[in-house]
This record gives structure tokens, sequence and C-alpha cells, in this order.
């Protein structure tokens, strides 16, 4: 492999109480890549998001970020600052809110430091939106009023506008019809071009097969192969999934 | 965007629904009492709404926020209390308001650590913490009230410019810069978010811990000052003042007023219209001589009223998934 992992997970272990979320979870995500992890519902993908992001703290295994170590025990507001930005699978947006409010919480423009700007807050979201081509009607619309398939657009379009190096997406496609899809995909080749790395979730493996450069299975809550999309088969990738095939020794990533 | 029919920009902008309601008491009242219409009594049902008021706006900023207070009324005793005592003991007036205040700080940092570090839900929390409110404020004076009060202190609410109570002025600043915080500052947005979607606040990397501090200590100072604003009003630090009455005419003034329990929606406007409505049918009803006993029918039922419209209101802003 020619250069350093942006993220590397290993051995990365997670209880609720008494349900194992994850039982061992290792993921090496390179610069300039789309990693893609698939796996049935339950093993533990959104987790490891979670985890990722800080939202949740793993009970074991090492994090590291540009080959430092991301402490366990950290907030989500520190986020930003470590460059990663995240579209959860549940979305995480505020009904109440308007398109342009959700596009830029967590980082408003402010005028004199202190007062808001919802000039620049409505300039800014179209701007977002246009350079994604995301039509929408009125960034003053509440989030609450839009479609399922809408609302996932707008969270891809706020974490687009963080603009950082490690972008995380947790079923960025699932609410979304066909050209949404395809939509999605431009967006993600476009990030890539740009030099960023994306790890993605999806259930849909033509998706991954057409977009991710690398793809890791999980299985009940293990990472039980890692591939190059181009040099697997999506037979290969099933088997891994179903666990018709049994999964690579520890350390294969 | 459609067309939106009356009855929808009425849903939605709950204060206009009751702007009609103020506007049916002022007309029945002035035609059954003459009184009621003159520039005196007008100012006295202002007057009648500063203390629910300046609370409330604090409150509000919390209930949007997400979160709920219901110790304010016995942190508005305590903040009167405290400074009166305080200034019967010698102290200088404005160091024993400025003292009455941090007190009331306290009792939110009380509120949000109960709720936070102990994982007691809002209302319980600051259920208990109004209790012990309560039995301390009778501790400070031994049940007794304070007066008097420093002449200079009392000037503060007594006193008029251009002919309008101080105290009016006073509410007006406080309406102004809390609709200033929510409506024209990041921290506004953050609290909306917040109060709209707490798991969304947290993965948006908001500082959902210090929000909350910063709310129910808000909610707690607004209290506490309104308590000060009220012992300079009297002239005396007052034992009975305040109390579970304060909290639930306070509580009803922001969810009439139509900021809504589920967090998130709410305007000041929305708390102004809401705190002049409860002091308006107090004086419209004891002008036109209606038994006391229908003052709460009525509140009870407009509260009732107003929330009911509160959910309408989010039906019609939020499309079910
Ligand atoms: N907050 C939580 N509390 C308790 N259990 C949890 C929690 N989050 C996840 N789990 C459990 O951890 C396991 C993995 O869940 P996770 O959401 O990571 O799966 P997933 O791979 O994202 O599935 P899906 O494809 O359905 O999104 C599940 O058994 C789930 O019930
Ligand atoms: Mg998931």
């Amino acid at each position: 492999m020619s250069s350093e992992p942006v993220l590397s997970l290993r051995d990365v272990r997670k209880s609720f109480g008494s349900v194992s979320a994850l039982a061992s979870v290792s993921i090496d995500a390179f610069p300039g890549e789309v990693h893609a992890v698939v796996g049935d519902n339950g093993a533990g993908k959104s987790t490891t998001v979670k985890i990722i992001t800080g939202l949740h703290a793993p009970d074991g295994g090492s994090i590291e970020l540009l080959g430092e170590p991301l402490s366990h025990r950290r907030s989500t507001a520190g986020l930003h600052e470590h460059g990663i930005s995240v579209v959860y699978q549940d979305l995480a947006l505020v009904e109440c809110l308007d398109i342009a409010t959700n596009l830029t919480v967590g980082r408003l423009p402010r005028r004199f430091g202190f007062l808001l700007d919802r000039k620049a807050m409505r300039r800014d979201a179209q701007a977002v939106l246009d350079d994604l081509n995301v039509r929408v009607k009125d960034v003053s619309t509440p989030v609450g009023l839009l479609s399922g398939g809408q609302r996932q657009i707008i969270a891809i379009a706020r974490a687009v506008r963080l603009d950082q190096p490690l972008l995380l997406l947790d079923e960025p496609t699932a609410a979304l019809g066909v050209q949404e899809t395809a939509h999605v995909g431009e967006i993600i080749d476009r990030l890539k071009e740009q030099g960023k790395t994306i790890v993605c979730i999806s259930h849909d493996l033509d998706f991954v097969f057409r977009h991710a450069d690398r793809v890791t299975v999980l299985r009940l809550g293990r990472s039980v192969g890692t591939r190059l999309t181009r040099e697997t088969t999506r037979a290969e990738v099933v088997g891994l999934i179903t666990g018709a095939l049994s999964r690579d020794l520890d350390g294969a990533a | 965007m459609e067309k939106r029919s009356l009855v929808q920009i009425l849903i939605s902008r709950q204060e206009l629904s009751l702007v009609l309601v103020v506007i049916a008491i002022t007309a029945a009242a002035s035609v059954k009492a003459p009184a009621f219409m003159t520039q005196s009594n007008l100012l006295q049902i202002l007057e009648g709404s500063v203390f629910y008021f300046v609370i409330a706006c604090g409150s509000a900023l919390l209930v949007v926020g997400g979160g709920l207070d219901f110790s304010v009324g016995a942190t508005f005793t305590l903040g009167g209390l405290l400074s009166s005592q305080l200034m019967s003991e010698g102290l200088a007036w404005p160091v024993a308001c400025l003292l009455g205040l941090l007190a009331s700080i306290v009792v939110g940092v009380v509120n949000h650590s109960v709720i936070t570090y102990w994982h007691v839900p809002p209302i319980i929390a600051t259920l208990g913490v109004f209790y012990v409110l309560l039995g301390v404020t009778t501790l400070i004076t031994g049940g007794l009230d304070v007066v008097p009060l420093p002449d200079e202190f009392q000037a503060l609410a007594q006193g008029r410019i251009l002919g309008i109570p101080n105290t009016i002025l006073i509410a007006g600043l406080v309406g102004v810069v809390t609709w200033f915080v929510l409506e024209q500052t990041p921290f506004g947005v953050n609290i909306r978010a917040l109060g709209g979607n707490r798991q969304a606040a947290l993965a948006n990397g908001l500082p959902t811990k210090r929000l909350d501090l910063t709310l129910y200590a808000a909610a707690a100072a607004t209290a506490g000052a309104a308590g000060i604003l009220y012992a300079s009003r009297v002239g005396s630090g007052q034992v009975n003042a305040g109390g579970s009455s304060m909290t639930l005419s306070v509580i009803t003034a922001v969810l009439i007023g139509g900021v809504s329990l589920l967090g998130g929606l709410g305007t000041i406007q929305g708390v102004v219209v809401g705190s002049i409505l409860l002091s308006l049918i107090d004086n419209a009803l004891v002008l036109t001589e209606v038994p006391p006993t229908l003052n709460t029918i009525i509140v009870g039922s407009i509260l009732v009223g107003a929330v009911a419209l509160d959910h309408l209101r989010r039906d019609h802003l939020y499309r079910k998934r």
C-alpha cells in the first residue's frame, strides 16, 4: 500500500449492556479512496460510525486519525477540528428549523462576532445546494416539510459543506430513488477527485461496486474481510456478508 | 408556496390568534365596565403582567431549548427576599440586588446539575428544588416580611419616566434583549436546534450541556430579577410573594404564548401577549364584577386550547414521514 491510512480502526469493541454490538472491527481507509462498509442489518455498521465520531465510546481497541490515536472519551463537539464530517443514518436534522439553518447549524455565519448573519446563512446554503445541483423550492422551508429523500440530500449537503478531509456516510442512498442515488454517486465521485477520503456504508452492492475502491464486510460485529472492488466479485462479497465464505485471518485488512 | 387560508395563518402564528382573544376580552370588558378603557387602567393591566413576563422571558428560552423549570416561583421569592434581607442588614442596595441575583443563578445551576448528572427528569428535579427553596426562603427571615427597604431601591420600580412606570420599561428592556438573543444570535439558533432535536444537536457538535446550563441559569436569573423588582415595587421583601401560583402563571403565559413544550418553537412576541392576557383576564373580571372563580376556569380553558393549537401547528408544519 502506497500511503498511510487516514483512518485506522484496530480491534474496536463495543457492548451496550449485554448486547455485543462490535466484537472486533478493523478498518483502514486510505486518502483519496472511497471505502465502502457493507454487512447485514445489525452487523454493527452504524455503531462503528458513531464510535468514530465520538457519539459512543468504544470498550476497547484503537482508533487512529492520520497516525494520531483518538481518545475514546471525546465529545462530538470536536469532530470538525479532527477533520471529520458525517451523515448519520438517522439523519440528525432539526425538523422545526429551515433548510438554511440545518445546513449551517454548528457553524453559523456571524456578523461582528455575536450577530447571526441570516443573509449569509441563506446565501451559503443556496450556494452549497446549487453547487451540488440540489433543487429545493426555498431554503427557508422547514425541514419537517421535506420528504425522506429530500432530507437525505440535505443531510449530505450539510456534511459536504463542512469540507472536511474525511467524510462518513451511513447509508446515504437508503431513502433515495434511482435518479437521486445516481446523484449522490456523482457527489461522491467528485469528492474523491478532490482527494477526500470517504467511508460509505451501504446495502446497495451495485452502488458499492460502481463508486467504491475498497470494501470491508462486517458480520455479527466483526470485520470479516476487506477487498479492492476491482479485484473481487459480488459473489465473494455476498459470501462474506452471509457467512458462506469464512472470514479472513485476523490482521488481513 | 400555496396560498394560505386565514385559518392556517392563525394556526401557524399563535400570537395572532391570541391577539384576537385579547381584543375580544377588551371589547367585552369596555362595554360592561366604563372604567376599563381608561389610560390608568390599561397601564395597570400592563403593570400587572410585568412580573409574569420578566420570569417568562427566561423560562421561554428554556422551554424552547427543550427544558422546563417549575422552581421559578420560589426563585422569585428567594431573589426578592434575600436582597431585601441583605439591605435591611445594611448592605448597599446594588450589592444586595447583585447577591440576590447570584443566589438565583445558583438555583439554576443546581437545577441543571440535578437534571444532567443525577438524571432526574426536569419536572421532578425543579419541583423538588421548588419545595426545598420554599423552606430556605422561610429560613432566611424566620418567616417574616422585610421592611422597610431603602428609598433609592424603592424608586427603582416605583418611579416613572414620561408617565410610564419603570417596571414596564424594565420589562420592555428584558423582552427586547431576550427577543434579540433568541432571534438574532447564533446562540438563539442553537437553542432551537437543541429543543427541536436534542440528538441532532449533539450529533452536529453543539455543546449541549453548556447550552442547558446557560438556559437553566437564565430561567433562574430572570425569576430572581423579577423577585427583586417586585420587592422594589411593593417596598418590602415578602415571604408569600411568588410560590406555586407564580410558577403556574408563568408556565401558563409561556404556553399560551405559543412556546411548545416539545421544544424548538416559540417566540417572545407570543410570550408578551400571553403575559398580558393573564393580567387582562384578572383585571377585566374584577372590573366587570364576575365572580373570581371564573378566572381560573377561563385561564385553564385558554391554556388547554393553546396547547391543542400547538399540536395542530406541528401537524401543519411537519408532514408525517
Ligand atoms: N444505542 C444502542 N443501545 C443498545 N443497542 C444498540 C445501540 N445501538 C446499536 N445497538 C445494537 O448493536 C447492534 C448493531 O447495530 P448497528 O446499528 O450498528 O447495526 P447496522 O449494521 O448499522 O444495521 P442496519 O443495517 O440495520 O443499519 C444491533 O444489535 C443493535 O441492536
Ligand atoms: Mg445502520
